[in-house]
Order: structure tokens, then C-alpha cells, then sequence
């Protein structure tokens, strides 16, 4: 699957499925964070 | 996230805000594909007390950290979430709010600002993460381009809007 394909089928996720994956996204940064590997979590908005 | 709108909305039903949706990044992501955010923007309308008097966010403080909200910063923690509630401020902020989308996570009910008005407060907001996200919503032509353009009239973006054009389409 090629990129904007890819990126066609994850905007046609349910908000509910999208949380879920923002979910995974922001717990992995937030180890990557606590790992000592970046200095600071990501800042949103 | 399910806990966390649960608990704005027991919020709502209680009259400590009024109208209330989802705007930034996560917002964003009810339109596009799923962008890493570390939080979550509620825009709120506060209900007002007296005439003349300062509208706080404590009364939202004192509610959610009596259900085990946590402070940090700028934000309050609910469920897994931070949350940073932002009180409408202007009438581009209080349009969206009046024409946000209804939706559900997990549900839940909640809304969501419109595409339009996403881009119309990240063109107006400018850092580079909302240009870049005012790009996506056009590539990916979620948006109706003649309500971004009515909107921006009536709030007196189109400078920025033209600026926008300039940087980024049309070279």
C-alpha cells in the first residue's frame, strides 16, 4: 500500500479507532521520553 | 479518552461549563489520519455569573480534582489524558464552538469543531505545526474551501489566509 493510500485508510477510521491509535502513539512517545532517549515529551495542540 | 470526556460532560450536565468541543490536534484527527499529540484541547464556553465579572477556570479545577483530576502546568489530567481547557475567547472561537459537530468516542458523546474552523483557528494561531496542519486539511480536501474563505472574511483572517497562499501554494 502506498503512502497516500495508507494515509486515506487511517483518515477513514472511526474517531473512536483514531483515539485508540493516538493513544498507542502518545504512550510510546511518552516511554521514548522516559527512557532517557528524548529529553522531553512531545507538546500537542 | 472515554473517562475523560465522560467526566467533561458529567461537567456539562452540571452546569460548571456550557458548550464545549474538541479542537487542535486531536480535532484535527477526527478529519485526518491519526497525528501523535501529547494532549488535548477543549475549547468551553463558561457559564457567567455576574455581570462584569472575571470568567475562571476554577470552578472546572475544583471539579475534576475532586474526582482525581491531577494538575500539571497548563493542564489537568483526566483518565490518561492532560487537558488543557481553553475558554472561548472571541466570536471565531464562540461561532465554532456554536457550530461544532456531534460525535461519539467509545460511546461517549462529544463534538468536534468543524474542518472549516479548525483551519481557520490554526491559520489564525501560525506556529508551523498549524500550517503544516492547515496543509493536510487542503491535501487531503476535507475542507470546503469557499466556507474557509467566508469564515476568514468574517473574522478578519484573510490577510493571513493571503499569506498563507503566498508561503505555501503558490510558488
Amino acid at each position: 500500500m502506498d503512502k497516500q493510500a495508507w494515509r486515506k485508510r487511517m483518515a477513514s477510521l472511526t474517531f473512536s479507532e483514531k483515539i485508540r491509535i493516538l493513544e498507542k502513539l502518545r504512550e510510546r512517545s511518552l516511554a521514548i521520553a522516559a527512557s532517557g532517549l528524548r529529553k522531553n515529551p512531545p507538546k500537542g495542540r | 479518552m472515554k473517562v475523560t470526556l465522560e467526566l467533561i460532560n458529567q461537567m456539562q450536565s452540571q452546569g460548571v461549563i456550557g458548550r464545549y468541543a474538541i479542537g487542535g490536534a486531536v480535532g484535527a484527527t477526527f478529519y485526518l489520519e491519526p497525528a501523535a499529540t501529547f494532549d488535548v484541547d477543549v475549547f468551553v464556553i463558561l457559564p457567567t455569573t455576574q455581570s462584569g465579572s472575571l470568567l475562571s477556570l476554577s470552578p472546572i479545577y475544583e471539579f475534576l480534582t475532586a474526582r482525581g483530576g491531577r494538575v500539571e502546568g497548563e493542564h489537568i489530567t483526566i483518565g490518561s489524558w492532560p487537558v488543557q481547557f481553553l475558554p472561548a475567547s472571541d466570536d471565531l472561537e464562540k461561532e465554532a464552538l456554536e457550530q461544532a459537530v456531534p460525535t461519539e468516542v467509545d460511546g461517549v458523546r462529544t463534538w468536534v469543531m468543524t474542518a472549516e474552523h479548525l483551519v481557520a483557528i490554526a491559520l489564525r494561531t501560525g506556529r508551523p505545526k498549524d500550517d503544516a496542519r492547515v496543509l493536510q486539511f487542503l491535501e487531503t480536501a476535507v475542507v470546503d474551501r469557499e466556507q474557509v474563505e467566508s469564515i476568514l472574511i468574517h473574522h478578519g483572517l484573510l490577510p493571513k489566509w493571503e499569506r498563507f497562499q503566498n508561503k505555501y501554494l503558490e510558488k
